[in-house]
């Protein structure tokens, strides 16, 4: 009977043993393990503080890519900060852009609550990103990761579509980033730099405009340098306005522009920045400017100018050319509402 | 003991005795006993029947020559003569105080005892939660597939018996039929029957080897394992497959006393054991020589035709299935011919230990006690009950942990740790009468020590909880994935994915298991009729822009992943469509998805 006892308490120290050693096992190579883990999430957590499981699915853009209808755009002051001014524009022509874009300076943050704004009113906001004080070359050489990433990070958390139009009229000799300053490797060199930036960072919900001039007033600079690629690029965003040192045909405008354009990417293209001057032609240009957008299947859309800068581009300007824009504008094909493509 | 008072014992005082004997003497059951008194009193009356009466008066002298006074002296008094054994007898009582038999109570106490290890075993599947693992979507993918081309014709679009480690036939097809109607979750609550029955049988067939107690405890560890209660919600073959070796099991343990012929009923069902899953047939060997040993101690050399019988029956039929079906590819691939993987045995070893190490060491402990002393009972009478033989038991013993390790041993001979889990829980089925025994030897006659058992059971318990909760965390919930990409599936892409069956599982109504490609092994060729193959063919794919999705979890087979991302990069045809993070059980990663755009 004592052996046997023996026997027993022997067999339950192994037993005991081999469970304690199993359970230590385990929770030792759950600490190795969680701690590397958890590290790892920390580090992440730090860089991007949505990049939890917990986030909602990244907003898919593809739709926006290319919809079937038209942008109807408008850059107005203080838009999309506040949306007055967007209400006093819809209630001039007479419909609800749908695009509206904002100048910002590199350095600036970004404005989530603008973005949010318009697309509460379903808008998407269209960011023209101006790197006025930092060198392009600087960009591109990693200078500016810091600030790249905490932007990237700020738009992936707002996870709503943005437009980025970055250092738009490169192909300028006026602008600071310009032909003047920055050579083309440079500036296709600082746009992957930002654009892998962004997607590294998991922010998909961006859509990529590389917007030239149009070539019209710089005839000898070439396009095809300053491409980064159509895997950086979304859009072909042109710039370009009706003006009186030339005729109104859209294709006069746009043409020569979109022609080059079309001999390397075939990316669909968007009127970034237009406008027509006040004047008497310019019932005709508008006219002009809705044909032309209607006429072209790869032709997104515009955003009207409606500043007062250089030259006066509002609408309200002229009563005639702004009830033709009007007219215009009720077409169903321009316009729609972003959060339902 | 004895119950023959020879001499005076002390007894306690007891203030009713007295009177409980003078009135009237009960016996435990609180009734007359039938023989009151003495059986000295009929041989007394007896005696007096036979002689005359006494009278007692001077005795007459015989008269002869010598006339005398009459005397008493010289005469010879006759002696009433009194009995050697004492005039009372004292009813004989029985050896123990309780039935060694099986009685309705206990019957009835011990299947409520399993259905509390039952109920805690659905407890604990149930509590398990995840989106489908990449097999379970497999499976039931193949088995719509199967459903499909049965029903409406529809072309297969794989070859799933040419790859399956199981009969896409069989258990894909019945759990794509309950997936129809009740989704997922139903697909498993169909596992968790299959393992709840297994329990069942497990606890009927030890009971019927040993004894309830022995059963309940074996039941109650084999409940409570990572592989019984992960199996239990998982929507693989592994339960169905396990659930069926388990009823061949039942079968042969429960005719051990029927005619020999009666084994052969279960020659069907572990065939379709190795129908539903190939890996079963590991197993049959054992169900083999179970009908032999189960049989020996009522049969005794009829026991061996019972083992020819079973051992020719499942023979005859696995070979009728082999040449009747196609599925030898599916086996030689899965099975036989597995490539081999390139975990370490130490590794292997480690993870065995800590999903089965503690209910194999109480088996082995079971069996090494069970050798030493056979007696399964209390009861002094288990005495006298004709035990088998060391030898026997010690091959019991033998053959029931020497299940366990099979499939251990043959996974390290292969190196890889896939299905390890798994299989583990397919041994220990085996072992678990073992293992029952071994607790009850542990806890001791007269539940002496509880704490020992209530410990082993419990350590058993928190290694199962903790190691399904990490199993069924090892993979990410696919749900935001499933959300980003739906919009994009259509039945003309052509999709590469790190799991593909996934997807396909879960769009299945958007697209076929055709559009979609693994990272495992891919064949190319481009527009100039250029041929690649292997990563060569992901990098040219990707550069043309053959793939209209690509995802990819980091996780699955993180090499390939490096060289698609690469390929991605620049790629003038996709763009990210999203990045979506996930946290599982190894740590954070995420799925990145691309989408061709142009």
């Amino acid at each position: 009977m004592r052996t046997f006892t023996r026997a027993r308490t022997a067999l339950t120290a192994c037993l005991l043993a081999g469970a304690l050693a199993l359970t230590g096992c385990s929770v030792l190579g759950e600490d190795s393990g969680g701690s590397a883990s958890a590290g790892a999430g920390e580090a992440e957590a730090g860089a991007d503080s949505s990049a939890s499981p917990e986030a909602d699915v990244p907003y898919d853009v593809v739709p926006l890519l290319k919809p079937g209808k038209k942008y109807f755009g408008a850059a107005v002051d203080g838009a999309p900060n506040s949306m007055a001014a967007i209400d006093t524009y819809t209630k001039m022509v007479g419909k609800q852009p749908n695009l509206i874009e904002y100048y910002a300076a590199w350095g600036d943050g970004f404005d989530a609550s603008g973005v949010r704004n318009a697309w509460r009113e379903g808008a998407m906001t269209l960011m023209s990103w101006e790197p006025f004080d930092t060198p392009v070359a600087d960009i591109a050489a990693g200078k500016s990761d810091a600030y790249i990433k905490e932007y990237a990070t700020a738009v992936r958390k707002l996870n709503l579509p943005v437009v980025i139009s970055f250092a738009d009229e490169f192909n300028g000799h006026w602008e600071k980033w310009g032909t003047k300053n920055v050579t083309p490797a440079d500036y296709v060199a600082a746009w992957r730099h930002v654009h892998e930036t962004f997607i590294d960072v998991g922010a998909s919900n961006v859509i990529w405009a590389w917007s030239p001039n149009i070539v019209n007033p710089v005839k000898s600079v070439k396009l095809k340098p300053y491409y980064p690629g159509d895997a950086y690029v979304d859009w072909v965003g042109l710039i370009g306005y009706w003006t009186i040192e030339e005729d109104g045909a859209f294709d006069s405008v746009f043409g020569a522009t979109r022609d080059q354009v079309r001999t390397f990417t075939k990316k669909p293209m968007i009127l970034l920045e237009t406008a027509a001057m006040a004047g008497e032609r310019r019932r005709a240009d508008i006219r002009n400017l809705f044909a032309g957008v209607t006429a072209d299947d790869d032709m997104l859309g515009f955003v009207w100018f409606n500043h007062k800068k250089r030259a006066d581009w509002r609408l309200e300007a002229s009563p005639l050319a702004l009830k033709e824009f009007k007219r215009l504008a009720a077409d169903d094909s321009f316009g729609f509402d972003v959060r339902k493509p | 003991m004895t119950s023959r008072h020879d001499h005076y014992t002390p007894q306690p005082y007891d203030p009713y005795a007295e009177e409980e004997n003078a009135s009237t003497w009960f016996n435990s059951n609180g009734q007359r006993p039938s023989q009151q008194g003495y059986a000295y009193d009929d041989q007394y009356q007896a005696y007096e029947q036979q002689q005359p009466p006494y009278t007692a008066a001077v005795p007459q002298q015989p008269q002869g020559m010598h006339d005398d006074q009459p005397t008493y002296a010289l005469r010879t008094v006759r002696y009433q003569q009194v009995p050697d054994e004492p005039g009372y007898h004292i009813p004989e009582t029985p050896e123990a105080g309780w039935e060694m038999a099986a009685s309705r109570r206990r019957a009835w106490v011990s299947r409520a005892v399993l259905l509390c290890i039952l109920a805690i075993q659905a407890a604990l599947s149930l509590r398990l939660s995840n989106t489908a693992f990449q097999d379970e979507a497999l499976y039931l993918a193949a088995g719509h597939a199967e459903l499909d081309h049965l029903l409406h014709g529809t072309e297969m679009p794989r070859d799933y018996a040419a790859y399956f480690s199981g009969s896409p036939q069989l258990y894909p097809l019945l759990a794509a039929i309950v997936d129809a109607k009740f989704g997922l979750a139903g697909a498993r609550t169909l596992s968790l029957f299959f393992m709840l029955c297994t329990t069942g049988l497990l606890y009927s067939f030890t009971r019927r080897l040993f004894n309830e107690r022995a059963a309940l405890a074996g039941a109650a560890l084999f409940a409570v394992l990572q592989s019984t209660v992960v199996m239990g919600y998982f929507a693989t073959y592994d339960a169905a497959a396990v659930f069926l070796l388990a009823l061949t099991t039942w079968i042969v343990v429960r005719t051990d006393r029927a005619p020999v012929i009666a084994v052969l009923l279960a020659a069907p069902v572990g065939v379709l054991a190795v129908g539903v899953k190939y890996a079963s047939a590991l197993y049959l060997p054992t169900i083999v020589v179970l009908a032999l040993l189960t049989a020996w101690p009522h049969k005794g050399g009829k026991a061996f035709a019972r083992m020819v019988l079973l051992g020719l029956g499942m023979g005859g039929l696995l070979a009728a299935g082999v040449y009747t079906t196609d599925l030898m590819a599916g086996v030689r691939q899965t099975t036989t011919d597995r490539t081999h993987g390139t975990d370490t045995t130490e590794f292997l070893l480690e993870q065995t230990v800590k999903w089965g190490g503690l209910m194999f060491l109480a088996a082995v402990g079971g069996a090494i006690s069970y050798v030493r002393r056979s007696r399964m009972n209390e009861s002094p009478l288990a005495l006298h009950l004709g035990n088998p033989g060391w030898r026997w038991r010690a091959l019991l013993g033998l053959v029931l942990c020497g299940t366990a390790v099979l499939a251990p041993a043959y996974q390290i001979h292969l190196g890889t740790v896939v299905s390890l889990f798994k299989h583990v829980g397919f041994g220990l089925l085996f072992a678990a009468p073992m293992a029952g025994v071994g607790v009850t030897r542990l806890v001791g006659a007269h539940f002496r020590y509880p704490q020992l058992g209530i410990m082993l059971w419990t350590a058993v318990l928190c290694l199962g909880i903790q190691q399904a909760d990490w199993r069924f965390d090892i993979w990410p919930n696919s749900t935001k994935m499933i959300n980003a990409i739906e919009p994009h599936v259509d039945r003309k892409g052509n999709y590469l994915a790190s799991t593909p069956e996934v997807p396909v599982y879960y769009l299945y109504d958007k697209s076929s298991h055709g559009q979609w490609h693994s990272l495992f092994g891919m064949e190319y060729k481009d527009e100039k009729g250029k041929y690649y193959s292997g990563d060569e063919a992901y990098k040219a794919a990707v550069k043309d822009g053959d793939f209209d999705l690509i995802v990819l979890d980091g996780l699955t087979n993180p090499r390939v992943d490096d060289i698609i991302a690469a390929a991605v990069k620049g790629n003038s045809h996709y763009r990210l469509l999203a990045e979506i993070p996930f946290r599982n059980a190894n740590g954070t990663s995420e799925y990145r998805i691309w989408i061709k755009t142009s």
